[in-house]
């Protein structure tokens, strides 16, 4: 009976024009979206190379020069794109892509894609995850909101009745013939983009698993649709009320709902504005040592500290050179001053977070979102990560050079310069993204959220629907 | 129905409002900031010039022209406009104000707000997006079948023996919904601002600009489904035009025009720039005396007469600044340029989709559009140029600032930018009434006995 049903089904759809005419379109705009998503992958990281290439020579040749010059001068750390992004973009368009390191401050990564963009850029790009995301439940829809519809209108469902036909069996043939060409399609597409990514130049560390486990995210995502679709088209009388419905959840999942918790979160957890923000580091800054002033209250204190520590009473006796000591000491308390601040930040985040995936109850589209950024390494979270390794290396960059001055100099002693050749020694920045296990790990809650969503579909569409 | 619209506009409207008292008060709340400093600057002030000695840090001393420039910058804030709260539009990706101070480069000057990317990925449920996304569908599900529904139950063959046309009785009947829609989302939206506390009345060509707006869309909208109810047949097959047509416009066009405006016209990498930049910046460190002495050959008059005044960090950096600008301004302004390119590629097709026409126009009311910001942008970058120039004579002179100089530093006053408050409704009007030209024409050509088929 199930196979019956599902043979019927697919002939019926593949011999229907809108069904061939949708599937080209969805192909069409598919081949479109991962054609232009490489062009700008390859793009992007030959100037990503470049940009880092050029910055470290220019840092490599900066000559004889002082280290705390340097240090002013700084460095930039420039965020790769990882080879997933072709798939989901993520918001890496809103995010930026280069970290200003230098002396004394924490700068947040600039230059973002958005901010160049015109104001169409907000519609939404052509891109893999606008489709996989949004397109293609559209898809489900327009194939399945007559599933059980289209019986009572044609009049077959009398018959039906009359073969004493199990109503699971019926469902489940329904279901697999919606199934398999959805699952078809998406298949083709991560093979596709499995093959083009392991045949591009430099594609860094994609790994077949970490494609595999977003297509089943995908998977799960278009069963949750399909459940739904059919769900509707089983409790409506007329097909075009089964459309409108499905396509209102549609809405809903997609636009409506992840809209409004963005709103509903900014407004229960907001971040502070840039300038706030600065303002408020200031005051904290000006709570500890700064490196530039020998005469505050808490360089003093510093100064009795160490000499005491070293049991010496003058600051020339000290084996290092104490202005260099406090430059670091100040460089230390300005850190933690922006360790504070950001925690601040990424703690609103988290809240933040609870909110879209309390709304994720009536969203599958939100845990979906957040899984895929996530498994493409184009999430938040992975931008906080490499902005807190952008900052362990800055601070390790100030140590390295303050320590320079302080065992090269005496204290008093002015005009400092490090050799030529000092600045090689430095490692160069290296970020990795997470692994793809402390990744689920991290998600485990949006895991869930996409597995009960899976659970209770079935579960609903099994026990309401009794079309016989 | 009635109860849903209320909804939607009730709590957009309310994001939005939301929106702008947060924008006010972090304005207000930077400008109190700026006056309480500046009372104590002027202590400092006044005390040094008494001839006391003052607890603070040498560098800080306001005495300094370039410790007021720094410590002591102006707010340039971009205050809401009446309508702010129709659309976000920009406003999530771009701050409202900055404080540009004399050391700070043109094109370092962050103009981007803090804001969770998750935010901007997701946008905001504003009234725009209940105007230009969901305002058609709900056109959509109370037309799509109402020829088709006459079709199915038979009582279309009944209607076609009465005198009148099919086409006139088919508009008859969208024009009745749209009057009664209309009357719904006007009523709809004068409760909520009446409830809200807005005062529309104030702002009438606005609030009108806005309701102008928004009932040619829906006309438009109304006359696709005018079109596809003559052109396509039954019911589901209605719908399913409906919202292929409703993908293609909102979502599609869109992103398809922008992707093609990138591409057409790239951005140039701001991380090449950044090499750009810093190359630049390396060479004018090694060359600092040299263009000290160009700058000050340039400017006579900041020549220096007496020996005992010298040139120290400030000078050297000033003048190396100023180079710095000015070789770096062809590669800043290439972003700009590029922009523009892509704003007048996207302003030739953006009639294609009549959702461009009203979001953008939504956006320019509220004065969130990408050309507010980037108009906004330029006085700052005008005003931080005066800021500079007012305190460099001071450097350059070596003079002291005074307490009666307090009162002729420059202020940013940001005037906003000026749009055409009818030209996309009467567009889209346009567009509205040439579909349902053509929708007749089409029943002309089928005649009654085609549509009956």
């Amino acid at each position: 009976m199930i196979s019956k049903t599902f043979l019927k089904e697919t002939k019926e759809l593949f011999r229907e024009g809108r069904v061939r005419i949708a599937f080209l379109i969805v192909l069409l705009l598919l081949g479109v979206a991962v054609w232009i998503s490489v062009e700008q992958y390859q793009n992007t990281n030959e100037q990503y190379a470049a940009a880092k290439n050029a910055e470290r020579e220019v840092w490599n040749n900066q000559g004889e020069k002082n280290p705390h010059s340097a240090a002013h001068y700084g460095t930039y750390a420039f965020k790769p794109k990882y080879p997933l992004s072709l798939v989901d973009q993520g918001v890496d368009k809103y995010t930026g892509t280069s970290i200003f390191l230098e002396a004394h401050k924490r700068n947040e990564a600039q230059f973002s894609a958005a901010a160049d963009q015109t104001g169409l850029a907000r519609f939404g790009d052509l891109t893999p995850d606008f489709i996989l995301l949004f397109i293609i439940p559209l898809l489900i829809i327009l194939l399945g909101y007559n599933s059980f519809t289209k019986e009572r209108e044609m009049g077959t469902l009398t018959l039906l009745k009359s073969q004493g036909i199990s109503s699971f069996k019926w469902l489940m043939g329904k279901w697999s013939a919606l199934f398999l060409p959805i699952f078809t399609i998406t298949a083709v597409v991560f093979l596709l983009a499995g093959v083009l990514l392991t045949n591009l130049k430099d594609f860094g560390v994609f790994k077949w698993n970490s494609l595999l486990v977003m297509f089943l995210v995908y998977v799960a995502y278009y069963i949750i649709f399909i459940n739904m679709v059919l769900l509707v088209s089983s409790l409506v009388k007329k097909s075009g009320i089964s459309l409108v419905v499905s396509l209102s959840i549609w809405i809903l999942a997609c636009l409506a709902v992840p809209k409004a918790a963005s709103n509903i979160a900014e407004s229960k957890h907001p971040y502070p504005t840039r300038q706030e923000f600065a303002a408020n580091v200031l005051e904290d800054k000006k709570k500890g040592v700064d490196g530039h002033n020998p005469w505050s209250k808490e360089a003093k204190m510093l100064e009795e500290q160490v000499l005491k520590e070293y049991g010496v009473d003058s600051l020339h006796q000290l084996p290092f050179n104490f202005s260099a000591y406090r430059m670091q000491k100040g460089e230390e308390h300005e850190a933690e001053v922006y360790f504070k601040h950001y925690n601040y930040l990424k703690e609103q985040y988290v809240n933040q977070s609870r909110v879209y995936r309390g709304l994720a109850a009536i969203s599958p589209y939100l845990p979906t979102r957040f899984l895929s950024m996530a498994i493409a390494s184009t999430d938040y979270d992975t931008h906080w990560d490499f902005a807190d390794a952008a900052e362990t290396y800055r601070i390790a960059t100030q140590k390295f050079l303050n320590d320079n001055t302080a065992q090269n100099t005496k204290y008093g002693e002015r005009g400092y310069k490090a050799s030529a050749d000092f600045w090689k020694k430095l490692p160069a920045f290296k970020y990795d993204p997470p692994e793809l296990t402390s990744i689920i790990d991290r998600n485990s809650s949006n895991i869930g959220i996409l597995g009960v969503w899976l659970l209770a579909s079935f579960t609903v569409l099994f026990f309401t629907s009794k079309i016989v | 129905m009635s109860l849903i619209l209320l909804l939607l506009f009730g709590f957009a409207t309310y994001n939005g409002l939301q929106k702008v008292e947060k924008r006010k008060s972090d304005i207000l709340a930077a400008k109190t900031e700026v006056k309480e400093n500046d009372v104590l600057m002027l202590k400092l002030l006044d005390s040094v010039e008494r001839g006391l000695s003052v607890n603070a840090t040498p560098w800080t001393i306001p005495t300094s022209p370039m410790a007021v420039g720094n410590y002591h910058p102006r707010v340039a804030a971009m205050e809401p406009q009446p309508m702010t709260f129709i659309s976000t539009g920009q406003a999530d990706v771009f701050t409202h104000y900055v404080k540009p101070t004399v050391r700070s480069d043109d094109f370092a000057l962050n103009f981007t707000e803090m804001t969770s990317p998750v935010q901007l990925l997701f946008g905001s449920f504003d009234l725009a997006f209940v105007i230009v996304y969901l305002l058609p569908l709900l056109i959509i599900a109370f037309s799509y079948n109402v020829l088709s529904a006459e079709k199915e139950s038979g009582s279309l063959r009944l209607l076609a023996a009465q005198p009148i046309r099919i086409q006139t009785w088919v508009a008859q009947k969208l024009g009745l919904r749209f009057f009664w829609l209309s009357l719904l989302v006007i009523v709809s939206l004068l409760v909520v601002f009446t409830l809200l506390g807005l005062s529309f009345i104030v702002k009438t060509t606005t609030f009108f600009g806005l309701l102008g707006l928004t009932l040619t869309y829906m006309l438009f909208w109304f006359a696709i489904a005018f079109l596809v109810n003559l052109w396509v047949g039954s019911s589901a097959k209605n719908a399913v035009a409906l919202l292929g047509l409703w993908v293609t416009f909102v979502l599609l066009v869109p992103s398809v025009l922008n992707q093609l405006g990138n591409t057409i016209y790239p951005m140039p990498s701001r991380n090449l720039m950044i090499n750009e930049m810093r190359n630049l910046k390396a060479d004018v460190t090694e060359k600092q005396d040299e263009i000290l002495d160009n700058f000050l050959r340039d400017h006579p008059e900041y020549a220096l007469n007496d020996s005992t005044q010298s040139r120290g960090f400030y000078h050297r950096y000033m003048a190396s600044q100023e180079l710095i600008r000015e070789e770096l301004s062809p590669l800043v302004s290439s972003f700009e340029e590029q922009l523009q390119k892509q704003q007048a590629w996207i302003g030739k097709f953006k009639w294609i989709s009549p959702a461009i026409l009203a979001q953008e126009s939504l956006s320019k009311m509220s004065g969130t559009s990408k050309s507010d910001y980037e108009d906004y942008r330029k006085q700052v970058i005008v005003f931080a140029g005066k800021w500079r120039e007012h305190l460099i004579p001071f450097l350059y002179n070596n003079q002291d600032f005074t307490q009666a100089d307090y009162k002729d530093l420059p202020t940013f006053n940001y005037q906003p930018n000026s749009y055409s408050k009818w030209m996309a409704s009467f567009m889209i009007l346009i567009i509205g009434f040439c579909l349902f030209g053509l929708g007749l024409l089409r029943a002309k050509s089928l005649g009654a006995a085609g549509i009956l088929k």
